[in-house]
């Protein structure tokens, strides 16, 4: 890439990176208006039950309440979803989860608004509690959704993959793993709880400032629960302090709940969830509980595979279908089968809810697979590292789904990379001799990956973009894809300032905002970097088109004849012109200098029906192995080392490539090792940061990663996607790091912690 | 109460103080000072450290009797008199230590508290040093990059005014 001045450079840093080190950065939290008033919520202290009373009298005769709001404030009781509308933004005659919100109070100060929540007259009926997804499907177990929605009882939606026919391979096949996994509840924990903050318009419309990833789906959630037209709603996207999937439905409610009051006060009205509160009413990572079967043929290969699923969805479908979709269309990871089948039913119960959360359902099914395929080369006697690179998904073979891959895979490059920079064969024979009654016992494990680029079968994927030369020759850019810390703004940047030649600098990104920015869908899927990326390389090229002509013009030469010096437009004849020349000139020639641009993704197509189709266009793919210590005593397991290469094609911005990579690997130790977000009879058990613990710099070892370049011809500049699927790996070589350790086979995440001494 | 003490070098006296408020309460509501975050309020996360006489405090957790006759110093403090960056902020930026930013004050402080305590840490130090922060985005590789860097520069700048 040697004349591209910022593609992969390694000195390109975080636009954003000088006003969050320096303090200045704005959060939400962080603003606030003259006449503000603080707004606190009415919970639900019960899983499931029925609302009797609902009585605001008491919190309104408080001196300082100004107002308060219940479901019956908006219209159709504040029924919402996206893409399944079973919500409410404020419960209506029952409530599904522990932590649901009842009503809202708006007051001069935080105090009086708590101390309104708390007068507040709420009677509930307690109803049974569906706690378990076998349960749910009882005949006689009681019904969560609302009957609006079209469900077989509580069980919400039924996903099936068919790709040939396993069963004879499967009866065939010499060796047959057949297992069964319990994968918990995560919680995102991002550092920033959810906040919004509304300012009431004199047009009757509202002004949102909230941290939600995808501000034009609240739009249009808010205006339709408002009454609204969408161009009355107005959402603004601040600094945000970490998402991963998890402030999207949360934040249509809060926003919503925060816009009503702000227009029926007239005055500006903020909401910012404590701690405890964001642990107990956010969605969280759904659990799986996953039943596998492989088969091989005596020489190793694998034949088949016949996958079973529950996705628990918890109180409302949120993404849930989406993720668990994602989790059928990975569960037999990234291997040659010639057969597979997966069934995966999506079950509503009073567990908390659940939805996107990074890697998207994929977190849970490559877990599940990667442990499966361990034992399967175990019962082999194979090594794990070579039974994978013997199976592996290579260019020209078919996926799981039964898709040719036709662009370059980098997976066994991968697998290669990590097993020589783990010292593989050398750890893995020392610690296989290692005595049994060690005090501490070592174990080093591997786990493969791979993941679908965009949203697939889940929705239509494009995005927007615009560019604009302002008056002093610097260049706005927009998109209607967000950035919440992963870095999209500075890929942004760097792509239009390449493709136009000129300074990062000149750039400015406007901070989303659905006025000024065109709706590209939701920020999911780790889209941001191919289709974002794409849209604003696409209107770049539009905009450099028109400044071609003016500098060709200026030059008097063809457009082809020019180059570029810097930011300047050189001809074979004339001077050289800078750009605020050829900008000058293209307006002087009346040529337009705004441009809009549009990508979609290649399109794909999935018959829900049939379970057949094209679930990706693309995958980017990735293998980690962990070496961990574990002390049989007290049961406590230790991660010593990680080494992991992931395929993201090319890197457009590698530092921050490194830091999406070091970032997920951390959160999938946690998910391994320590979070588990559970749940007794609905009732969450860990609602604050000391015993819901998430990995903390002691907990983590140094970590030794790589990009494998392969190309993906439908990327900006050849690049795929990475900030989701790094996490994907990392659980399951832990938990086949452990197995060598202590011969035990992990079949639950996290693991839970069991003294073997 | 009156609240007397040093806010980032510059004495300041406030009168008609609840003495109930925490630091974080007083920094953020009252001087609007919203550098230090609130990220749980119970002491746990570290985004809302200062620092108190020099020392590591978590100011969610600080009454302020315990500031009362102290000096105080929050993120907006450690920057130059032209506004500069410190070589820690300086750091952080170069070595991509920075993802969505929330931990990030709260972060930079505790890695300042630890190079006065401490000018050359070792990385297990600079990790132990830090372990009271949470950052969920970073896995914290950079940011130990960033303050391992720091700590060389400010040696090496030492060494030559000393010099
Ligand atoms: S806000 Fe003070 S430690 Fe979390
Ligand atoms: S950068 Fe997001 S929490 Fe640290």
């Amino acid at each position: 890439m040697g004349n591209l001045r910022y593609v992969g450079h390694e000195e390109v840093r975080s636009v954003d990176g000088w006003a969050r080190v320096t303090g200045e950065a704005k959060y939400v939290c962080d603003m606030t208006l003259p006449g503000m008033l603080y707004a606190k919520v009415l919970r639900s202290p019960l899983p499931h039950a029925r609302i009797l009373t609902l009585d605001l009298a008491p919190a309104l005769a408080l001196p300082g309440v100004v107002a308060a709001i219940t479901q019956a404030d908006f219209v159709e009781h504040g029924n919402f979803g996206w893409p399944v509308r079973d919500n409410y933004v404020l419960a209506y005659q029952k409530v599904r989860y522990q932590g649901e919100a009842i009503a809202v109070v708006a007051a001069e100060t935080e105090a009086v608004a708590k101390a309104g929540v708390e007068a507040i007259r709420l009677e509930l009926a307690a109803l049974p509690v569906v706690g378990d997804m076998q349960a749910a499907l009882d005949a006689d177990a009681p019904r969560i959704p609302p009957a609006t929605v079209e469900t077989d009882g509580n069980l919400g939606e039924t996903i099936i993959l068919r790709y040939g026919d396993p069963e004879p391979l499967l009866a065939a096949s010499p060796v047959v793993v057949e297992t069964s996994y319990d994968l918990r509840h995560q919680e995102h924990a991002y550092l920033e709880t959810e906040g919004a903050l509304a300012i009431p318009e004199p047009d009757g419309g509202v002004t949102l400032f909230a941290n939600n990833q995808s501000p034009f789906i609240n739009r249009d959630i808010v205006a339709s629960v408002l009454g609204l037209p969408p161009q009355q709603v107005r959402s603004i996207q601040p600094h945000i302090g970490g998402t991963f999937g998890g402030k999207d439905d949360v934040l249509y409610e809060c926003s919503a709940q925060v816009a009503k009051l702000a227009l029926l006060t007239g005055r500006p009205v903020r909401l910012i969830f404590t701690r405890a509160e964001s642990m107990l009413a956010s969605y969280k990572r759904q659990a799986l509980r996953v039943q596998l079967q492989l088969g091989a043929d005596e020489h190793g290969n694998l034949q088949a595979a016949q996958v079973e699923m529950l996705a628990d969805s918890g109180a409302y479908a949120s993404m849930t279908p989406m993720a668990a979709w994602r989790a059928t269309m990975h569960a037999a990871g990234a291997y040659r089968y010639q057969a597979v089948h997966v069934d995966t039913q999506v079950i509503y119960t009073n567990n908390g809810y659940s939805g996107a959360f990074r890697g998207f359902g994929n977190t849970q099914a490559a877990a599940a697979v990667e442990m499966a395929i361990d034992e399967l080369a175990e019962r082999l006697h194979r090594d794990p590292l070579e039974f994978r690179l013997q199976n592996c998904l290579r260019q020209g073979d078919r996926t799981m789904t039964g898709n040719l891959v036709e662009h370059e895979v980098g997976l066994a490059a991968c697998l290669e990379w990590v097993r020589e920079r783990s010292e593989w064969e050398r750890q893995r024979a020392r610690y296989a001799s290692q005595p049994a009654d060690a005090p501490r016992r070592h174990g080093i494990g591997v786990a493969c990956y791979f993941h679908g680029c965009g949203l697939g079968g889940e929705g239509t994927d494009f995005a927007v973009s615009t560019l604009k030369i302002e008056r002093d020759y610097s260049i706005t850019l927009t998109s209607g894809l967000t950035d919440f810390g992963q870095g999209s703004r500075t890929v942004f940047t760097m792509l239009a300032a390449e493709e136009l030649g000129v300074e990062m600098s000149r750039i400015q990104m406007l901070r989303p905002d659905t006025r000024t920015a065109i709706d590209s869908g939701p920020t999911v899927a780790s889209r941001a970097s191919i289709v974002g990326g794409n849209a604003v390389r696409v209107t770049a090229a539009k905009l450099g088109q028109r400044l071609r002509l003016a500098a060709a013009d200026l030059c008097a030469c063809a457009p082809a004849q020019l180059v570029r010096a810097g930011e300047q437009y050189v001809g074979p004849h004339a001077e050289p012109h800078s750009f605020e020349e050829v900008v000058d000139h293209a307006r002087a020639l009346g040529l337009q200098l705004a441009a809009e641009g549009r990508w979609e993704i290649p399109a794909v197509e999935w018959n829900l029906e049939t379970g057949t189709g094209k679930p990706n266009f693309a995958y980017v793919f990735g293998a980690q192995v962990a070496e961990v210590e574990f002390n049989p005593r007290t049961g406590w397991t230790k991660v010593t080392g990680l080494w992991a290469a992931h395929d993201g094609g090319v890197i457009l911005y590698p530092q921050g490539a490194r830091g999406q990579l070091y970032g997920g690997i951390a959160q999938g130790v946690g998910y391994a090792l320590m979070e588990g977000y559970l749940f007794k009879d609905g009732v969450p058990q860990r609602t604050d940061l000391r015993s819901y613990r998430v990995p903390r710099a002691i907990d983590l070892p140094e970590i030794e990663g790589t990009f494998i370049e392969t190309r993906l011809n439908e990327g900006p500049y050849g690049a795929k996607n990475l900030a989701e699927p790094v996490m994907v790996g990392t659980a399951p070589a832990i938990a086949n790091a452990l197995f060598q350790a202590t011969g035990v086979r992990v079949q639950q995440l996290p693991i839970p912690r069991q003294p073997r001494a | 109460m009156e609240l007397n003490f040093i806010l980032n070098g510059k004495p300041l006296t406030l009168t008609e103080v609840d003495e109930e408020t925490t630091l974080l309460q007083l920094l953020r509501d009252r001087l609007g000072l919203t550098g230090a975050k609130r990220g749980c309020d119970t002491g746990v996360c570290g985004a809302c450290s200062v620092l108190v006489d020099g020392r590591l405090a978590k100011s969610c957790r600080t009454p302020l009797a315990q500031v009362d006759g102290h000096e105080v110093t929050t993120i907006e403090g450690l920057r130059g008199p032209d506004g500069d960056l410190s070589a820690l902020q300086t750091a952080f930026l170069e070595y991509g230590a920075v993802q969505c930013g929330f931990c990030t004050p709260g972060m930079v402080i505790a890695a300042e508290a630890l190079l006065r305590r401490n000018p050359h840490p070792t990385r297990a130090e600079i990790r132990r040093g830090i372990a009271g922060n949470i950052c969920r985005c970073t896995g914290y590789q950079q940011i130990v990059d960033a303050i391992e860097a720091a700590a060389a520069q400010r040696l090496a700048q030492e060494g030559e005014e000393d010099g």
